[in-house]
């Protein structure tokens, strides 16, 4: 049996060494992703840019000038304030009105104007609007009514302030899964070729079995894929303290995609429907990975798709260091997945080669 | 051992409630040559399939170099060689990449694929890709596949179908050489001239069911008519008669014919075997 599979696979890296437009894409698409992940900034800036303009303003910025982390600048006229958040120059901007010092002084209420960018969150405004309030009670003189808490009984986990993960080790899953994507199409299209030309035939009619052809398929693919992903991770700099861990989710990932390639070649008739069909079963596998970009948690409907566990074990060991503790239940949940699309995988392409 | 390399005995195999086959039964000896014929749907393809393991009989066996198949395919497909109707070849490979990996398949590492160009005339051209070669070059690199593994049972789907005179003559001389080693051959065909030139023995099958089996020579004769056509001078008139030799009295009817007038031609006309698969089957092969 090994003998036959290593023949069949012979001949599918000859094969596949031959079908160009799938060669020159995948070292095309691995040069560009290395390049556009080396190309994003690798620092997170954490300042904060405040424009602020009225009675008062002179003073907050003389008083919070040296504060990490906050950059208040101080603007002549409200207009000019209003234009520098339009532009998006500033977080916000807060306009102290004239009246506001003798209406704190005697304790009445002043009206504080705060512009705000219009794409600005919900979560942003609030605390923004905090903010405001403590800029006020500096303004007026007096002290906050509560007592700040002191850092270390309010944060959980290592205090990342000033070193921040930034945007682009969080793209790491995204790159690895659009780079699986060409493998998968690449897999695939050879399976399809298979069919549509009735060579599989030709080989189950030798000594060679269905469970021989099957085996070729999933060692080159998942060989192939697990490659050229652990390529795209050593050239992007993701191997760090837990390097055992992000090859066990790579491997899974790779593993995964073959199972899909399976199915899609067996489905697929010619390139369009392969390319269709691949793209119908990739996107799905993308928006977890898009996901992990953006800080919060996952909507519920995106930690049941099957490349989620991967895309957060993948950012957890290559961006956080998390180790095997913290990755094995995004392991498991992979591992879980794996086993389901290939089974199916396997068995549509089964189904179909045994029919023919 | 028997001498029947192939032996099939009432097989059947309908696909959901169209019976493709239905209680076939034929036998193929070592050295020999059988003619599978019928028109397109007849059988034969769903024949072949169970033939290579590739569908199980619903009913009936299969035996073949003494062992079952499908139970024991992967001995028998070892020495077996299948040339399909269908061009399934490797096209982006060459016709060496084509040979050495169906070698490996069969466990055949030192394979000479160039004596196997040789035989089937494609010397020199073992080094293209497969996509450049015509419809003939690429069916003679699948009798070339076949002989791979030096096979002691040969099923050849149509395998001179729609080829030039070349690469038909070519395919002809393989499988009369294969013969003569002792191989036991299968060949399906719609062609009933190709079946007639090659075949020992023909089976006609039509609906799914073996109508007869025989020697062309014998069907011919048992069931064809024969006749003599002459052409003679009379008066001036060019005077044709058509005179069947099983109706009694045609001897003298010969003679006569002869010996009146100026002859010009005379010829024996046999009927072929299409005549004869239309005399059991009711109808002809593109019906």
């Amino acid at each position: 049996m090994i003998t036959i599979v290593w023949a069949i696979i012979r001949k599918d890296v000859a094969q596949m060494s031959r079908d160009r437009f799938f060669a020159y894409i995948t070292i095309l698409g691995l040069v560009a992703y290395v390049a556009l992940f080396w190309g994003l900034p690798s620092t997170v800036d954490e300042t904060l840019n405040l424009g602020i303009h009225g009675v008062g303003a002179d003073l907050l910025a003389e008083q919070l000038g040296a504060e990490e982390g906050l950059d208040l600048e101080v603007f002549d006229t409200s207009d000019a304030l209003e234009q520098a958040v339009t532009d998006g120059d500033l977080v916000a901007g807060v306009d102290f009105p004239n009246d506001f010092l003798p209406a704190v002084t005697t304790g009445n209420q002043a009206t504080v104007t705060v512009y705000v960018p219009a794409d600005t969150t919900d979560d942003i405004r609030t605390a923004i609007s905090g903010l405001v309030r403590e800029l006020a009670y500096l303004v007026a003189g007096s002290a906050l009514p509560i007592t700040p808490p002191a850092e270390d009984e309010i944060i959980l986990g290592p205090d990342r302030a000033g070193d921040q993960v930034p945007l682009k080790d969080k793209m790491r899953p995204l790159l690895a899964v659009f780079l699986l994507m060409m493998e998968m199409m690449s897999l695939a299209s050879l399976i399809a070729q298979e069919i549509r030309s009735k060579t599989v035939t030709a080989v189950l009619v030798t000594p060679a079995r269905t469970t021989d052809f099957l085996a070729a398929k999933t060692i080159l693919g998942t060989a192939l894929a697990f490659t050229e992903v652990v390529l795209l991770m050593v050239a992007i700099g993701a191997f760090g303290s837990e390097p055992l861990v992000l090859l066990t989710a790579l491997l899974l990932a790779a593993f995964l995609v073959t199972g899909l390639a399976l199915l899609a070649g067996s489905t697929g008739r010619d390139f369009i429907e392969i390319l269709l069909l691949s793209v119908a079963l990739i996107v799905p596998m993308m928006i977890p990975a898009g996901a992990a970009l953006f800080p919060g948690s996952a909507a519920p409907w995106i930690k049941v798709l099957p490349s989620y566990g991967m895309t957060q074990a993948i950012v957890r060991a290559s961006a956080y260091g998390a180790g095997w503790a913290e990755t094995a239940p995004y392991l498991l949940m992979t591992l879980a997945w794996c086993v389901g699309v290939f089974a199916v995988g396997v068995f549509a392409l089964k189904r179909k080669v045994e029919t023919l | 051992m028997s001498s029947a390399a192939i032996v099939v005995d009432g097989i059947s195999f309908a696909y959901g409630g169209r019976r493709a086959v239905d209680d076939v039964g034929f036998t193929v000896d070592r050295g020999e040559t059988l003619g599978f014929l019928g028109p397109n749907g007849a059988g034969k393809s769903t024949t072949i399939k169970m033939l290579t393991g590739r569908l199980r009989p619903q009913t009936g066996t299969i035996t073949i170099l003494d062992m079952s198949m499908p139970s024991q395919a992967s001995k028998i497909q070892a020495r077996m060689g299948v040339a399909f109707e269908e061009k399934n070849l490797y096209a982006n490979m060459t016709a060496k990449e084509n040979l050495v990996f169906f070698g490996r398949l069969f466990g055949v590492p030192d394979l000479d694929p160039d004596s196997l160009l040789d035989r089937v005339d494609l010397a020199g051209r073992g080094d293209d890709r497969v996509a450049e070669f015509s419809k003939g070059m690429k069916q003679r690199l699948m009798i070339a596949r076949v002989l791979i593994n030096t096979p002691d049972v040969l099923l050849l789907d149509e395998p001179t179908d729609g080829l030039d005179p070349v690469s038909s003559q070519a395919i002809r001389h393989v499988i009369r050489e294969e013969a003569e080693r002792g191989a036991a051959i299968l060949l399906t065909t719609h062609d009933m001239a190709e079946a007639d030139k090659l075949s020992d023995r023909v089976a006609f099958i039509d609906r799914g069911r073996v109508l007869v089996t025989d020697t062309p020579e014998n069907l011919k004769l048992t069931y064809g008519t024969r006749s003599v056509r002459i052409r003679a001078r009379r008066d001036g008139q060019i005077v044709e008669s058509v005179i069947p030799l099983d109706e009694p009295g045609a001897d003298e009817r010969i003679r006569q014919a002869v010996a009146a007038h100026e002859l010009l031609t005379i010829h024996t006309q046999e009927a072929t075997l299409e005549d004869i698969f239309i005399h059991f089957a009711g109808r002809g092969l593109d019906a």
